[in-house]
This record gives C-alpha cells, sequence and structure tokens, in this order.
C-alpha cells in the first residue's frame, strides 16, 4: 500500500545513520543456536541472532513464527532447551526474569491495576530497597523521558490507552536494564497513535542508547524503526539486516514477498533482459546473477519502468489505482500479471510498453548472485 | 499457558511440601472412604484399619424399613418442587438486579445477603408464629416454604451475576435484528446465562435435598424427609445403618454436583458471590 | 427518555417483589418478632410461643433487657460463647490459608498433583452436611481411622477427637474448604499471567510477587470467603450439634438446647440476636471491600 514511503524512510536512515550515542562495537545480546519445544512442537528452531549494543533490532515475521517465543526466551520468562542467550558476554540462559538485566514492554502493558502510575513505575526501585527520595526521583525522572507529567497518581484504568502504554515504557526503563524488550507493545493504539509513539520509543531509545528487541508483525513499524531487522518464519531467522538491505536485497523469496510487494515470475536469462511465460522478452537493466536454466526473479513494483512507446514488452493496462502522490497499475503481460508504480502524471493508455529496472534472480527460494556485486 | 516455577527447591522444603498435600488428601477423602467402609462392614475392632466381615445387611435393613424408604420418596419430591418454585421467582428477580435501574437495588440485594446471616435455630423458632397463624404447621406447603427461604440468596446472586456478565450489545444486536424483548431473552439471554442457572438450580435442589432442621420443625409428624431421619438415626440406629443411610442420601448430591462441576470449578458459583 | 427510565425501574421492582415478598413476610417479619420477643414483648406472632415457654421476661409496655441480662449472665453461655468465637476464628483463619494454598498451587503450578489436590478440595460441595458432620464423627471417634493409625504407628494415646471442640472445628474447615478453594482460584485465574511475569521482570521473587500482586488483587475473594465462612460457623447447627460436645459447645446447639429441652424460648432467641449481630457486625466488612474496590477499578468515563 505505501511501498514508497516505507522506502523513502529506509533511505533516510541508510544515508544518515542516525544514532547520535557513540558507535560501540560490543555486543549487547546474543542468541547462540537456541532451540525451544513447546506442546510438542519446535517453536524455535535453532535461532542465531547478534545485537550489538545500543542497536534496535526488530523481530518481524507472520503470526505463529515464534518471536514472541524468542522474546520470552531472552526475558528468562522460557528456558531454552539448547542454546545459550548470552546478554554483555555473560550466560543468562537459566537465569530467572527477576535476577536478569533485561526489562520487558507486555503487549497489553500488563500494569497491575491496584498501584498507581507511580507505584506501577516504582515498584522494581522499591525492590531494590533504594531509599524513598531516590525512588522518587527517579520516577519522576523516568516519567518525564517518556513525556507523562500528569495523572502520576491515577490508576492504570483510569488513563488512556497510549498514557498506559508509555508507563508501561517507564517501568521497564527506570531498572536501567541492559536489555529492553518490547512484544508488540502498539498493537492496541489507533492508527495515528501508533505511528507518533513508536518514533517516540525510537527516541527515546537512541537517547539512552539501549539495546532493544522489539517484536511485531507489521512491517511497516520495523521498516521505520530499526537499525536492523530479523525476519523470521518457522522458528528460524530468515534474514537479518538493516531496513535497505532487506527491502533491496531479499536474500530469500520468503523475505522478498513477506517485506514490501514483489511481482514473482519463471523466468530465463536471456540477452538483453528476462524471457517470461509466454515467451515474452522483457529488457532488463541490471540482474543480480546470471547462468542457464530457469530462475525465480522477483521485481519490485517500482522497479518496473512504465512507458508509452519505446521499446520494452508490450502490455495491456488491467486497472488504475491512484496512490496520491504516485499510482500503482496493474498490468497483463502475455499470461503475466505485472504490478508497477508509476508518476501520477503518466497519462492513462490502454497499452503500454515495459521494462525492468532491476530484477532479483532466485534458486530453490535463495538469491543468486552473480560474482560482481549487484549496483544499486 | 500457566506461569509455573519451581514451589520447592531444597529436599526439606519438597518433603514438607508433601507432607501438607498428602495430610490435606487424607483430610479432605478420608472421612467420605472410611465411611463407605463402614456401610459393609460386619464385625470391625478398634484398631484395625480393615473391617473382619464384610456384609450388607445394613443395605438390606434400610431398604426393608418402611420409615426409612419414605422418607426418601418424600426428600424427593419436596426437592424438585422447591428447585423449581425457587427458579420461578427468583430468575426474574436476578434478571432485574442486572439489568434495571430501582431505586433500592443495592440496598435489596445486600439484604437478601443480610437474611442469611441470622442463625437459622432461630429464625425457625420464631417462624413457628408466623407459621401457626397462616395454618402451615404440617403441611407440605409448609416444608416447601420453609426450605425455599434457604435457596432465595444463591438463587438470585448466582443468576445475577450471570445476566450482568453478558454484554449489553448482544441483546441489542438481538434487537436490531427485529426480535421482541421476550424471544431475545430467550434465544440470546437465557442461552448465555444457562450455565449459571442450572448451577444455582442444582445448588438449590441440594439444599432442600439437604434441609433438616426448618423441616423438623414444621412438617413433624407428617412429613419426615431423608436428612431429619439421619439425625434420628444417627443416634438410635446401629452405626453401620447409619453409615448406609448416609451414603445413600450422599448419591444424588454427588451425581447432580458431577453434572455442573465444569461449571462449578469454571467459577459460575464464585462469580455469583461478587457484588456489582 | 424520563418515562422510559421510570417504567423500567416500576418494571425491576416489580419483578424483584416475589423473592423480597417472601423473605419479608418468612425472615424480615419473624427476625422482627423475635426481636420484640427478646425485649419482652410478648403479643402478636409471638403469642403461641409465648404461652408455651418457662423463665420469660415480659413486659406490657415499653421493653425490658431482663431477658438479655439473664442469659448473658449464664455462666454457661459464657463458655458456649467463647467456645462459638474460637472455633469460628480458628476454622476461619484456618480455611482462608488452606484455600489460599491450594488455589495458589494450582495458580503457579498447574501440575496433575496439583489439580487433584484441588478437586478432592471440593469433594465435600457434594455431600449434604448431616453427612459430612457423620463421616468426620466416625473418621476421628474413639475406633476411628484416626486413632486407628496413629495406634499402628506406635501412638497408642492418640485423643478421641470425636464429640469435641475439635472435631466441631475440623468438620468445619472441611465443609467450608470447597467455597474457599472455588472462590480463591476464581479471583487468581482473573490475574493475567503477563502481571505476574511483569513483577518477576522488575526483580520481584515468588513469595514477593505473592505478596504485592497475587495478595492485593485477591483481597474481594479473600474477604468473600473469611466472613461467608465465620458466619456460616457462627449460626451452624448440624455440624456442632452431631460432632461436638454436649458442653461447651457452639451457640446452634445451645440455641437448640434453650428451645427443645428447657423449653425457654425467649432464651434461645436471646441467642440467635447475639450471634446475628456478630453476623452483621462481620457482613459489613464484606459489604465494605465490594463497595471499596468497585470504586477504585471502576474505569475512567
Ligand atoms: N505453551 C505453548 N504450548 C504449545 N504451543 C505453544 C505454546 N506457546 C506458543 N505455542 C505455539 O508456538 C507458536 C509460536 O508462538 P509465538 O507466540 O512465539 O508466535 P508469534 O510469532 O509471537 O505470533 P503472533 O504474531 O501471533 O504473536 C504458535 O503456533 C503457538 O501456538
Ligand atoms: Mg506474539
Amino acid at each position: 500500500m505505501s511501498t514508497e514511503r516505507r522506502l523513502d524512510g529506509a533511505q533516510q536512515r541508510a544515508e544518515a545513520p542516525a544514532s547520535p550515542a557513540p558507535e560501540r562495537t560490543d555486543v549487547g545480546l546474543q542468541i547462540e543456536h537456541v532451540s525451544k519445544d513447546l506442546g510438542g512442537r519446535t517453536i524455535v528452531d535453532d535461532m542465531q541472532l547478534e545485537v550489538k549494543a545500543g542497536e534496535l533490532t526488530c523481530l518481524l515475521g507472520p503470526s505463529g513464527c515464534g518471536k514472541t517465543t524468542t522474546l520470552r526466551m531472552i526475558g528468562g520468562f522460557l528456558i531454552p532447551d539448547r542454546g545459550r542467550v548470552l546478554i554483555g558476554g555473560n550466560d543468562v540462559t537459566k537465569m530467572s526474569p527477576d535476577k536478569r538485566p533485561t526489562a520487558m514492554v507486555f503487549q497489553n502493558y500488563a500494569l497491575w491495576p491496584h498501584m498507581t502510575v507511580f507505584k506501577n513505575v516504582a515498584f522494581g526501585l522499591r525492590l531494590r530497597k533504594l531509599p524513598r527520595q531516590e525512588v522518587s526521583d527517579r520516577v519522576a525522572q523516568v516519567l518525564e523521558l517518556v513525556g507523562l507529567t500528569h495523572h502520576v497518581h491515577s490508576y492504570p484504568a483510569r488513563i488512556s490507552g497510549g498514557e498506559q502504554q508509555r508507563v508501561a515504557l517507564a517501568r521497564a526503563l527506570v531498572l536501567e536494564p541492559k536489555v529492553l524488550l518490547l512484544d508488540e507493545p502498539l498493537s492496541n493504539l489507533d492508527a495515528k497513535l501508533r505511528v507518533r509513539v513508536r518514533e517516540d520509543i525510537r527516541e527515546i531509545q537512541q537517547r539512552i542508547g539501549i539495546t532493544t528487541v522489539f517484536v511485531t508483525h507489521d512491517q511497516d513499524e520495523a521498516l521505520s524503526i530499526s537499525d536492523r531487522i530479523a525476519v523470521m518464519s518457522g522458528g528460524n531467522v530468515e534474514q537479518y539486516a538493516d531496513a535497505r538491505s532487506l527491502y533491496r536485497e531479499p536474500e530469500t523469496t520468503f523475505v522478498a514477498s513477506f517485506v514490501g510487494a514483489m511481482n514473482s515470475y519463471e523466468a530465463t536469462v536471456v540477452p538483453g533482459g528476462l524471457e517470461l511465460p509466454g515467451k515474452l522478452v522483457v529488457p532488463c537493466d541490471d540482474l543480480s546473477a546470471t547462468g542457464d536454466g530457469t530462475f525465480e526473479a522477483g521485481v519490485r513494483p517500482e522497479d518496473v519502468h512504465v512507458s508509452l512507446n519505446g521499446d520494452g514488452a508490450p502490455a495491456d493496462v488491467v486497472r488504475e489505482v491512484p496512490r496520491g502522490h504516485y499510482k500503482e497499475i496493474v498490468l497483463n503481460a502475455g499470461p503475466n500479471e505485472v504490478r508497477a508504480f508509476v508518476s501520477a502524471d503518466l497519462p492513462p493508455a490502454e497499452h503500454v510498453r515495459i521494462s525492468f529496472t532491476r530484477a532479483l534472480l532466485y534458486r530453490d527460494g535463495v538469491l543468486q548472485r552473480s560474482s560482481a556485486p549487484v549496483s544499486v | 499457558m500457566s506461569v509455573s516455577f519451581a514451589l520447592a527447591r531444597s529436599a526439606g522444603r519438597r518433603v514438607l511440601w508433601f507432607l501438607f498435600v498428602g495430610s490435606l488428601i487424607v483430610f479432605m477423602i478420608g472421612p467420605i472412604v472410611w465411611l463407605g467402609l463402614r456401610a459393609f462392614s460386619g464385625l470391625w475392632l478398634y484398631p484395625q484399619l480393615l473391617p473382619k466381615q464384610w456384609t450388607v445387611n445394613g443395605w438390606r435393613q434400610v431398604f426393608n424399613d418402611p420409615n426409612l424408604s419414605h422418607s426418601m420418596k418424600l426428600s424427593f419430591e419436596f426437592a424438585p418442587v422447591v428447585t423449581v418454585a425457587s427458579a420461578a421467582i427468583c430468575l426474574p428477580a436476578a434478571y432485574a438486579f442486572s439489568r434495571y435501574k430501582f431505586p433500592g437495588r443495592r440496598f435489596l440485594l445486600i439484604s437478601l445477603f443480610a437474611v442469611n446471616a441470622f442463625p437459622k435455630i432461630g429464625l425457625y423458632i420464631s417462624m413457628a408464629g408466623v407459621f401457626y397463624s397462616l395454618n402451615l404447621m404440617a403441611t407440605f406447603l409448609g416444608v416447601v416454604i420453609v426450605q425455599l427461604i434457604g435457596t432465595i440468596v444463591f438463587m438470585t446472586w448466582i443468576p445475577a451475576a450471570a445476566f450482568s456478565a453478558i454484554p449489553r450489545s448482544l441483546e441489542e444486536a438481538a434487537r436490531d435484528v427485529g426480535a421482541g424483548p421476550l424471544r431475545v431473552f430467550f434465544r440470546v439471554t437465557f442461552p448465555l446465562a444457562a450455565p449459571a442457572i442450572f448451577v444455582a438450580m442444582i445448588l438449590s435442589f441440594l439444599a432442600s435435598f439437604d434441609e433438616a432442621q426448618g423441616t423438623f420443625l414444621v412438617g413433624v409428624p407428617k412429613y419426615i424427609t431423608m436428612p431429619t431421619e439421619m439425625y434420628t438415626l444417627v443416634l438410635n440406629y446401629p452405626e453401620q445403618v447409619a453409615a448406609v443411610f448416609a451414603l445413600l442420601l450422599a448419591v444424588p448430591s454427588v451425581l447432580l454436583m458431577a453434572l455442573v462441576r465444569k461449571h462449578v470449578m469454571g467459577g459460575k458459583l464464585a462469580e455469583g458471590f461478587q457484588l456489582r | 427518555m424520563r418515562r422510559r427510565e421510570l417504567r423500567e425501574g416500576a418494571q425491576g421492582l416489580l419483578m424483584v417483589l416475589p423473592p423480597v415478598a417472601v423473605i419479608a413476610v418468612f425472615i424480615g417479619f419473624p427476625v422482627v418478632a423475635a426481636i420484640a420477643y427478646t425485649l419482652g414483648r410478648a403479643g402478636g406472632p409471638n403469642s403461641v410461643v409465648a404461652s408455651l415457654g418457662q423463665r420469660q421476661f415480659i413486659v406490657q409496655h415499653g421493653v425490658t433487657l431482663d431477658a438479655y441480662r439473664d442469659v448473658l449472665g449464664n455462666k454457661t453461655i459464657h463458655r458456649d460463647l467463647w467456645a462459638t468465637v474460637w472455633v469460628t476464628v480458628l476454622a476461619t483463619l484456618v480455611v482462608v490459608v488452606v484455600s489460599w494454598a491450594i488455589a495458589l498451587y494450582l495458580r503457579l503450578a498447574d501440575t496433575r498433583l496439583a489439580r487433584i489436590v484441588s478437586g478432592l478440595s471440593v469433594v465435600p460441595l457434594f455431600i449434604p452436611v448431616v453427612i459430612a458432620s457423620y463421616a468426620m464423627l466416625v473418621f476421628y471417634s474413639s475406633d476411628g481411622f484416626m486413632r486407628s493409625v496413629a495406634y499402628h504407628l506406635g501412638w497408642h494415646s492418640f485423643p478421641t477427637l470425636g464429640f469435641t471442640l475439635w472435631c466441631v472445628f475440623l468438620a468445619e474447615v472441611w465443609v467450608n474448604i470447597p467455597f474457599g478453594v472455588l472462590m480463591m482460584s476464581s479471583g487468581l485465574n482473573g490475574v493475567p499471567n503477563n502481571l505476574i511475569e511483569a513483577a518477576r521482570d522488575s526483580g520481584a521473587s515468588m513469595p514477593r510477587v505473592v505478596r504485592s500482586i497475587l495478595l492485593p488483587m485477591n483481597v474481594i475473594p479473600t474477604v468473600i470467603v473469611a466472613t461467608f465462612t465465620a458466619i456460616y460457623v457462627l449460626g451452624s447447627f448440624t455440624v456442632p450439634y452431631l460432632t461436638g460436645p454436649t458442653a461447651p459447645n457452639l451457640l446452634g446447639p445451645s440455641m437448640s438446647n434453650f428451645f427443645s429441652a428447657f423449653n425457654q424460648p425467649q432464651q434461645a432467641e436471646v441467642l440467635a440476636i447475639v450471634v446475628f449481630v456478630l453476623a452483621l457486625g462481620i457482613g459489613a466488612v464484606y459489604v465494605w471491600a465490594n463497595v471499596r474496590t468497585g470504586k477504585r477499578s471502576a474505569v475512567a468515563p
């Protein structure tokens, strides 16, 4: 729907590394060959992941792929059957949640209803037997950090969803954990608030430079706030990369189809382009690989070049969908359906010519690369 | 999903824990099992852990005694009548308590509870005056009334909580598609509240089935039900016969409670006791 | 709009009328009559009882507290009153603690053993009180299970608990445990897992989670169990009558004794009122607790 916007965001981030915190090279969190069986099924399967200190990593994946399970193993609510979890280089695999330097923000916030906002945030500090004054200072500080200065003595049932979310965040941050864990923290907010709060979360995260794992199944969310994204499927990481590489060079067809829109075809490489089913040859400027035999070719809609005349393969316009500053058109090129994002200025037409500016070639679901790096 | 954590880590605490669980199990079901053994025992001398002889004499005696079997029959007559009567007068009230706003709602709901706090014996003594003047002594209706008043509280509270738990939007949606108020009640509200109503009815059946003192006071000498008979039995009959009779008296309770076990354990009973 | 509200109110009142009327006629009225009787008024509904009773304190005008003085000055009653208070307090405490333990066990360790334990603990709900009392009596009697087992374990002088206040206490606990376990379980199951996990995450140990999260969130069920158990034990008759000693016993049996054995209905009613006042005091706690938390958990308008 809004691939372009997503793309814009991703490009901005890649051009100007936004993190103002000094780049630290030490590792924040390591997940080494971790597996977990639940109810007789392997939910997380030999998973590996490394999050640098101060980095925000999103776990992105379809429902049931094991994101929450992974997060709960990092937080200590589940003990892995195999493998290790390390925080700052220390093995915490079997450590119980109360001993771990992690803090979790739960999906529905899990605020204790019998405690006021203040008491919710202060709870962990009180457990540590800090002096009264220090407790209230630190609570006030962290509440200000998350932008919640009134309602401090209200009960959670009496404040709005967005405010509850901030209290949950404050409660996690006040303990100054080494790793912050968030499980779909925005899913209970309305669309507008969701965008605002996720930006706030990102800003706070960067300000205090905390290592963060953020679970979501919303790719928009993942692409817009993470340093790196781990796309999960079937209990495993399919690809772990920053938003831009994930979008431009999805390593597997699963990632390609899960992140953003992608046209995909059975194709063979011919001189000057790709031959799609129906013996249709489409010119292509940039192929990720060459070779004999059929590939699975993936083409992003913005990599489809549409012109009214000129060269290229002939195609018929089936449908046009205005998207604001650009439009999406659906075409038939022989037996193949092609989706393209084009300028809103392109005049309507029935017959057009198409070519690809860039195509990714997959074999057995894995991206094939020629020896020379793909030019972007 | 459950939040499981090791409750007892050290061996010493584990032993203590198992002792606690073990004695709890003995405490809870030991008396019933022991009573069951009594019912079949011939000769049983202290301190043997099992009877020396087994027999069914006690059972024969109970079934051949006309008094005892007559009281069984009576018990099975009163309990259904009381249950139906109680449901008939209490269910509309339960619905009103949960759905309508009217003056004194809270007060009436709580005063139902207050009357429950008056000790039954004292109540029956002074109720006798009312029963005499209304000519209810030693009548079927009198016994029904005396058993009925013990069922009113939970026959109102438990279904009221169940009605309250049904979102109004479900009823409104049905009204929206053109169902009249009665149809909405019988097609939407009632089926959703049915498990709780069922629990309340079974509890009411059992309360009536087990009621002894009031029935004795009002019903004597015409209406002697099983639990009333039980008092005499405990004092006058051989232990074995009392044990048999006790087991017989427990059978309907066990069967009926087994029917609603799932709902009772699932919190239908518990919900009824939170005032709203 | 206004008219509709009025109509709804009227309809509501009409629907609650039948049970309220039954209660008013057969409980409310007798209770009021009983109060009048204990204050020396023997007219109206009390005339039948009063015409048969002995040792009554009757006045034609005004009221008298002589009946109360008579009963409360009686040494035997003192002992019964103390017995009642002690058994009530002890049984309530034990029921609350044990049902908390069982419910907590089930909540935190949902194992097969936990389910068996909680399943067994509701067994008494299936058993009529008369039988429960009888079974308890036989179990703890001089040739009962406890003494037989103790004998085999080499403890030949294990006390006979049957017909003592201990047996009353044990039987009251037995009878009230199911309600306790059901209430507590229902309350504890209402606490979502992630509230517990969030506390663990903040560094709370398991005992601390119980104290800071589960306990305060389960106040209402606890209050309900405590008040209902206490009120039940205070007014109970069957259990102490069948399992307890002749004297001192709980006030339930002594009420009955005053009425049928001594033919002193006025004294019996005085005892009933005393128990009623105690029970109302306990009931007030229940209502207060419900109202208090009802306010806090109300969602913002
Ligand atoms: N305790 C359990 N016993 C059995 N199966 C479980 C248990 N917990 C989770 N699962 C299963 O494991 C799978 C992965 O669960 P998980 O909660 O990690 O998914 P998720 O990626 O977070 O999905 P969602 O986006 O829907 O939250 C699901 O199929 C779920 O049914
Ligand atoms: Mg999840």
